[in-house]
């Protein structure tokens, strides 16, 4: 488990760089990468719990993070969270479906395509849960400051 | 001191600015509301403040509201990923008036964005060889899957970047990587024969998968631009699509 999350850090450290991402950026992204990862088989393989749950816990934690570190660094979110993301994305039981299509076993195929268009979509409501959160918390803060700039005149 | 010389920008000059920093942004792969977002600051910092900016994947509108005013449209063809100039640009926009330019300096600046070379084709090929590799041992592979993944994903991004020249479509390209990564993955189990099939493929075609355009659609979504949003997740879609085909083909062709 430890050396899948340290592989998953320094595969997300190349995409952070496949994608041109500032040079400064690089190790921050890789720890989002490997924190989003490692909460995900944490869930699935200690806890026990679904795949869907799973991924939408990681993405939860790694969106948090890189919303964090975008704030600390003073970078667009974009530069943490799409590397940090990558390692999430069911590339595994999409191929699996595929394959049990090609052998015609459609019903088998299906069922997994499924499982991985739920995964995909546990990892999309996490982003948007986030990121809305995060507007919220962006608005609020400026409403907060303008009250206090009329109480202050 | 500063309000002289935010007079000194005539109105057209504060356009092309903010243009031109919304072109770098979208041309690179920033969501469209951050697009919008930038533009309208660099204007309001000039003291333009009647400016409507709309955006979507292709097209970028930048209007003055009032009956006279000037307008610019620019038509986006071809896009990218580059995360530094989005970082940079970022800066830019809220620094603008503290940085104290004038507007040759910042054109030179955006200019010099713009035609940026692009870097040498080696270290892309590299960093997916090595991303490739990387998640085909995070999906549960050992050495064998490694190694096929790394020479898979090295494979499929050399081709591609020989073709880069010849701007195939992203479609096109995504299928010919996925038919590649396939037809490596075969070869090298027919020479390792306990190399697992579904790690090493499934490794070796994450650099392809449509990351970047996926997240930008849903932060489009939450930002309320639906347009953009559907569009940059049909686009997502659509890559997918293009990736398993080309997987399927060489499979089913293996297969037969």
């Amino acid at each position: 488990m430890l050396i899948k999350i340290i592989f998953a850090f320094v595969a997300t450290v190349a995409f952070g760089k496949l994608f041109y991402a500032p040079q400064k950026d690089l190790w921050p992204s890789g720890i989002v990468g490997a924190v989003g990862f490692g909460v995900y088989i944490y869930f699935m393989e200690v806890l026990g719990y679904s795949s869907m749950l799973s991924n939408f816990m990681g993405t939860v934690a790694l969106a948090t993070l890189s919303e964090f570190f975008a704030r600390q660094y003073k970078e667009p979110v974009t530069v943490f969270s799409v590397p940090g993301f990558i390692p999430l994305v069911p590339g595994l039981p999409l191929y699996r479906a595929m394959n049990l299509i090609i052998l015609n076993d459609y019903l088998k195929g299906l069922s997994v395509f499924v499982d991985a268009c739920l995964d995909a979509m546990a990892i999309a409501l996490g982003i948007l849960l986030v990121s809305g959160l995060a507007k919220v918390y962006k608005t609020s803060k400026t409403i907060i400051k303008e009250k206090r700039q009329e109480a202050g005149e | 001191m500063a309000s002289v010389e935010i007079m000194a920008m005539t109105k057209e000059e504060v356009l092309e600015i903010a243009l031109t920093a919304g072109k770098l942004l979208l041309c690179n792969g920033a969501e469209t509301y951050r697009v919008e977002d930038t533009m309208l600051r660099i204007c309001a910092l000039k003291g333009m403040t009647t400016v409507s900016a709309f955006c979507t994947p292709s097209v970028i509108l930048l209007s003055d509201e009032s009956l006279r005013g000037f307008s610019r449209m620019y038509r986006v063809t071809n896009r990218t990923v580059d995360l530094t100039v989005l970082s940079e640009i970022n800066d830019f926009s809220f620094n603008l008036n503290k940085s104290h330019k004038n507007y040759a300096e910042i054109m030179s600046f955006l200019n010099e964005r713009l035609n940026k070379p692009s870097r040498r084709a080696y270290v892309d090929v590299l960093c997916s060889a090595v991303a490739g590799g990387c998640f085909a041992v995070v999906l549960g592979g050992g050495s064998n899957e490694f190694m096929a993944a790394f020479l898979g994903s090295l494979l499929s991004m050399a081709f591609l970047k020989k073709l880069a020249a010849f701007r195939p479509s992203s479609f096109w390209s995504t299928t010919m990587a996925g038919a590649i990564i396939c037809a490596v993955t075969l070869g090298f189990q027919h020479l390792i024969t306990t190399t697992s099939m579904e790690l090493t493929t499934a490794g070796a075609l994450m650099p392809y998968l449509p990351g970047m355009a996926f997240t930008n659609g849903l932060r489009d979504y939450i930002a309320g631009d639906l347009i953009s949003g559907n569009s940059r997740v049909g686009e997502a879609v659509f890559l997918v699509g293009g990736l398993v085909i080309g997987i399927a083909t060489v499979l089913g062709i293996f297969y037969h």
